[in-house]
């Protein structure tokens, strides 16, 4: 008989709560006092940086303060996320022995696969993207990350339902510029929610079940409903105590100037290519990059595998990087070289 | 210097395999910890690091610094206990040094012990450092660095 893993399902709540939940039910898991887990949970509007990240770089805290818009820390690594009810959480409480594998990227590639299935199972040909991400024909809709403590990992993700990125654009630093009619629509066709893609959103509830079952499937368990444990109470209670205060928040403070978004712009044989950079000035990182111009690639999805395969790429890698991507790929892109691309983010960072 | 499926392990250091982590003795009494070659290979790039602050007292096989790699975030725990007397301001610009050069470059703090030898003790060094090792990696169905 399969092993029984439990499910739990703590709706809407503040994003301070959600997080507190995170710290209790990973402590419980590492301390083997709570079985393994499947969460969903949802939030109330909310800003949320990841584990590193300073809000002061990332969000736009006036916007935020005056829109009602929660602004809270993960315990989870990555980049800085909008939420509210239209998204769908969803989390994994386990141990690594309960998936074979140590080494993380295979464990975020094998949930995230999982986690694709499900989606796909609504009529939607949804995929991995390496390294942590979900998409439709090239469109993201679904982002993840994981925190471990000892043998016990917790990995969550997101399911776009029916997102305004509009308002998670707003909630971000970013330039004037960005916020351009022309910048939301292209940051709109890097994203999708299952609403745009199938006219409705299914019923949350069969959302729920399909990845409850999917999970199942791969892990080889079955999920029973449950409840926290007194014992995981009493840890929410005290991680709580600790993320709901400013100083959990604004626990990472790095000056604005340290992440300045650059623009690069070259001009190639047939047009202009356009790179926007968030240049992670003391790493010598390229933190994000988004390219835009009047050039043709085919297939279109290139670019937006480009833009994730540049993620913290250290700008001394970036030429390199930039060719492994593209080597022995099928692209069509007449006047435009790889390297091209290269120069555009190189010319992003200079002008810094 | 040990390897173990390609992964460097030097036998001088003094390593808790199950938290992945070696120390070793520098001659002026500080303790020097970091994460395995072995630890970094199953994270991947490490792209932040955020270590406890200077004069912090870090109990043993609690966080002394929390990592992050390709979105995954977790402490590295000290196998010795003590005060934190120094930091890696170099590691914090640049986490993936970490990766290249996990014994060297790449520490994450240096301790003044405060139970040195009975922890220590209770670490693996030496010729045993292999065997633990290798076993750890068959457990975690690891195939190599």
């Amino acid at each position: 008989m399969a092993p029984t893993w439990r499910l739990i399902d703590t709706g809407i709540r503040r994003a301070a709560e959600n997080f507190a939940l995170n710290r209790a039910l990973l402590e419980a898991r590492k301390r083997r006092i709570a079985p393994s887990t499947l969460r969903f949970l949802q939030f109330g509007p909310s800003a949320l940086l990841g584990y590193h990240q300073s809000a002061e770089q990332e969000l736009d805290l006036e916007y935020c303060r005056a829109n009602g818009v929660e602004v809270q820390r993960r315990i989870t690594g990555g980049g800085a996320i909008y939420m509210d009810e239209s998204v769908l959480g969803w989390e994994l409480y386990l141990g690594k022995s309960d998936l074979g594998t140590a080494e993380m990227g295979a464990i975020s590639q094998r949930v995230c696969e999982t986690a694709a299935r499900a989606v796909s199972a609504f009529g939607v040909p949804a995929t991995f993207r390496p390294r942590t991400d979900i998409e439709v024909d090239g469109r993201k809709i679904a982002g993840t990350g994981g925190a471990f403590d000892g043998d016990a990992l917790l990995y969550q993700g997101t399911l776009l339902l029916d997102f305004d990125i509009g308002r998670m654009l707003r909630c971000l630093r970013l330039p004037a510029e960005m916020l351009s009619p022309q910048a939301i629509a292209g940051a709109r066709a890097r994203v999708v929610n299952l609403r745009e893609l199938l006219g409705v959103v299914p019923p949350l509830e069969k959302i729920k079940q399909r990845f409850a079952d999917e999970f199942a499937g791969a892990l080889g368990v079955a999920f029973e409903p449950g409840e926290l444990s007194p014992q995981e109470a009493r840890l929410f209670r005290e991680a709580l105590a600790e993320i709901d205060r400013p100083d959990w928040i604004h626990m990472v403070q790095k000056p604005r100037a340290g992440l300045p978004v650059l623009e690069g712009v070259h001009r190639f044989a047939g047009g202009t290519l356009r790179a926007a950079a968030a240049y992670d000035r003391a790493g010598g990182r390229i933190r994000q990059v988004c390219f835009s111009g009047d050039f043709f690639v085919n297939p279109p999805r290139t670019i937006a595998d480009l833009e994730a395969a540049l993620k913290d790429c250290a700008v001394d890698d970036l030429a390199a990087a930039v060719a492994r991507f593209f080597h022995g790929r099928r692209i069509e892109m007449p006047g435009l070289a790889p390297a091209d691309f290269a120069v555009a983010v190189t010319q992003a960072v200079a002008s810094a | 210097m040990a390897s173990v499926k390609n992964c460097n392990l030097p036998d001088d250091l003094f390593y808790n395999v199950e938290n992945n982590v070696w120390a070793r003795k520098e001659a002026d009494g500080t303790v020097t910890v970091g994460m395995t070659a072995y630890a970094c290979a199953l994270a991947g790039e490490v792209v932040a690091y955020t270590p406890k602050k200077v004069g912090r007292t870090v109990d043993v096989n609690k966080s002394c610094a929390t990592v992050e790699s390709g979105k995954w975030v977790g402490p590295v725990k000290t196998p010795v206990a003590g005060d934190v007397v120094a930091i890696n301001d170099a590691v914090a610009a640049k986490p993936g040094t970490i990766n290249k050069e996990p014994y060297g470059e790449g520490w994450l703090v240096k301790l003044k012990p405060s139970n040195w030898d009975a922890e220590s003790g209770a670490l693996v060094t030496g010729g045993a450092v292999a065997a633990a090792f290798e076993a750890k990696m068959n457990a975690d169905g690891f195939a190599g660095c």
